[in-house]
């Protein structure tokens, strides 16, 4: 099959909808398709937002293209007659941020009849898919709420997933992810200052923020924890991550109401090790069941530390949760197979 | 600096422009900066959408970006205020290949007042060739300097021993006329040989090869490589021949077949149509210009291989008419960023 898969993206910044674009060619190449990626630059500016638009719908792509597979916005206002979504998000400030501090424009009636013109192009667009996928069932609910569209959650696998295996349990709990106000690596630091055995942290990535990891290093300073935290703030290459999630006792993740699951979360899971998350996590919460993959808490340090402590003192249940962890993604069919079946037929 | 590499693309088609700036990016990261591709679809067919794709290009927006290199029409309308362009080619249906037709009368005057807006501002203007310069010129009044294409991956094309085959390499089709190749071959003595290899554009330019290949008799003295062969695999083919040839109708540039040969050290024959390639191509001196049909085909291909001590005097001066030109990448790199 001939198939092409439009995206937006930024230039000369990584992360986005890059890693599922990326995977989702090198798959559809692997079982013998022929894969166009189409990637066009999107400026997040509303003033900039409907020319923008209007681009993407000016893009003629021949009919000889037999599947036209589209991402991020506003890729999926390209016309085609095979054209089938993934829709990863909306443009949130228009949406469920409309009105929060996240949102630039001003709540005035040019803007509301601005957001009101956004959502009614955004829907024509969505109807004229022959499906629509999402990555999580809360980009699924925005849709059903937004723009009156039905959905299905396809959730995105990992690339060459079986890399990741089950090796030890030594005594740390690992968090690797970018090192973000977001994604609450504090949280896990004012943790350990209240756990009552030796568990250990241990936390890795690059960051955007400096000030952030800045107070990283004050937190783990003044509670005295140099010697069971360890912290690199560090790019972690593909061979060390695998090593890491094989050896570590669990692994955290704990971002702010984010919309999918999240990578470090299956990378948790492929290496049958629980996880540990907040119930605020948002699409985490999609993957991680309390008591049963890993641990739901209050986003606490006190009810985090009473996991890590758990985890630490007895380690058939920990293992055994990861064994769990391990069928819950067969559990919700997360594969490449599930992918291909859904996106091509 | 972080460098954007605009470019065109027709999906599912690879081909010289395609890889130019592939190198070209690979090329910018060597020299020390960032570079990315960014690759706009665009498809001629039909032409009332033309405008609608024009627009496409204006209303795209970038940030976080230092500089645009535009290669193509329209892609090099993308909006940016620090742009260089390397134009390879503009909507010659428009230009120098105008029909006349009343249809595209509009066209004509909407693509040549937006292209003259375009270009107006430029303050860094290259084409590939100087058919492309003098055309940019004729019909837009605008001057520009010309920019060679390095050869790339230049460390492949070594050259090596000379083995008596003649080597056609490039995309196989009716404009590069590999069948007279074969013709001529039915006319040569039965020490000369000749391989072709590449892509064919379509099946029946492939079915044209085999069938005249077949009702010839040539099998024996003839290798036919079709399909999309890698890098290292027509660089062999390249350094072993005794020479290659060549034979586009009126290309714009000087071809990277025969700039690949060039390189090799390999005496290069071509067309007296062949356009552009006549700026390398000189005959008795770097290889041979003839009248394209297989009779004078046929007597060169011969004296190619059967004078092989006066071919590879020939060779040499091709190579050294070739770097005479100074196209390198780091040295393209350089003026396109300065």
């Amino acid at each position: 099959m001939k198939i092409a898969l439009c995206t937006s993206f930024s230039p000369f910044c990584l992360g986005g909808a890059r890693n599922i674009v990326d995977w989702l060619e090198l798959t559809l190449l692997e079982r013998g398709h022929q894969v166009e990626k189409i990637c066009l630059p999107h400026v997040d500016d509303p003033k900039l937002l409907f020319n923008q638009m209007a681009s993407y719908r000016w893009v003629n792509l021949p009919d000889s293209i037999d599947k036209v597979i589209c991402f991020r916005p506003p890729a999926h206002v390209i016309p085609h007659p095979n054209k089938v979504l993934w829709f990863i998000h909306h443009i949130r400030a228009m949406y469920d941020l409309w009105g929060s501090k996240y949102c630039p424009m001003p709540n005035t009636e040019e803007a509301r009849r601005f957001r009101k013109a956004l959502i009614s192009a955004d829907t024509a667009a969505l109807n004229e898919a022959k499906k629509v996928f999402t990555n999580s069932k809360v980009v699924s609910q925005r849709l059903g709420k937004y723009n009156n569209v039905q959905s299905k959650v396809l959730y995105p696998p990992l690339f060459q997933a079986e890399k990741f295996h089950y090796a030890r349990q030594n005594d740390e709990i690992l968090y690797l992810c970018r090192v973000e106000d977001h994604k609450r690596q504090h949280l896990l630091v004012e943790a350990m200052a209240h756990t009552r055995t030796a568990v250990k942290l241990r936390i890795a990535g690059v960051s955007g923020s400096p000030r952030y990891v800045k107070r990283l290093r004050s937190l783990i300073k003044k509670h005295g924890l140099s010697d069971r935290v360890v912290f690199n703030n560090c790019y972690v290459s593909e061979e060390e991550k695998i090593e890491l999630y094989a050896s570590c006792l669990a692994v955290a993740y704990l971002p702010l109401d984010e919309d999918s699951y999240g990578y470090p979360s299956l990378e948790a899971s492929y290496s049958c090790k629980p996880i540990i998350t907040t119930t605020d996590a948002g699409g985490v919460l999609e993957l991680v069941q309390h008591n049963t993959n890993g641990y739901v808490c209050e986003p606490d340090p006190k009810a985090l530390a009473a996991a890590m402590d758990e985890l630490y003192s007895d380690r058939d249940a920990a293992k055994k949760q990861g064994v769990n962890a391990r069928q819950r993604i067969e559990e919700l069919d997360i594969s490449w197979d599930n992918v291909v079946e859904s996106l091509l037929s | 600096m972080k460098v954007l590499i605009v470019n065109n693309m027709e999906p599912f088609v690879w081909g010289g422009g395609e890889e130019l700036a592939v190198n070209l990016q690979r090329n910018i990261i060597a020299a020390g900066h960032s570079a990315e591709l960014l690759r706009i679809p665009f498809a001629y067919n039909p032409p009332e959408n033309i405008v609608s794709q024009m627009l496409m290009c204006q209303n795209l927006c970038l940030n976080n970006v230092d500089k645009v290199i535009a290669l193509k029409f329209p892609a090099y309308m993308i909006p940016h205020p620090n742009k260089t362009f390397w134009i390879l080619h503009q909507f010659r249906q428009v230009y120098d290949l105008f029909d006349g037709r009343p249809e595209m009368q509009e066209l004509k005057k909407l693509i040549t007042k937006a292209d003259n807006m375009t270009f107006s501002g430029a303050s860094r203007l290259f084409t590939n060739s100087n058919i492309t310069k003098d055309r940019l010129e004729k019909y837009n009044g605008i001057k520009s300097k010309v920019l060679l294409p390095p050869v790339n991956q230049p460390e492949l094309f070594t050259g090596g021993d000379s083995q008596a085959y003649i080597f056609a390499g490039g995309r196989i089709n009716e404009m590069k006329r590999q069948y007279l190749l074969i013709e001529a071959l039915a006319k040569t003595p039965s020490n000369v040989r000749l391989i072709i290899a590449g892509p064919p554009d379509t099946e029946k330019d492939k079915d044209q090869l085999l069938s005249l290949a077949e009702k010839l008799e040539v099998g024996d003295r003839l290798k036919l490589d079709l399909g999309f062969l890698p890098r290292e695999k027509i660089a062999d083919y390249v350094n072993g021949a005794q020479a290659c040839a060549y034979l586009p109708l009126d290309e714009d540039s000087l071809g990277y077949v025969s700039m690949e040969a060039a390189t090799a050290g390999k005496a290069i024959i071509t067309g007296a149509d062949s356009g552009g390639l006549l700026n390398l191509v000189k005959n008795d001196i770097t290889g041979w210009v003839v009248q394209p049909d297989a009779f004078e085909l046929a007597s060169v291909m011969t004296e190619a291989i059967c004078n092989k001590q006066r071919t590879l005097e020939k060779g040499i001066a091709a190579r050294s008419l070739w770097n005479s030109f100074g196209a390198t990448w780091p040295k393209t790199v350089e003026r396109l960023l300065a």
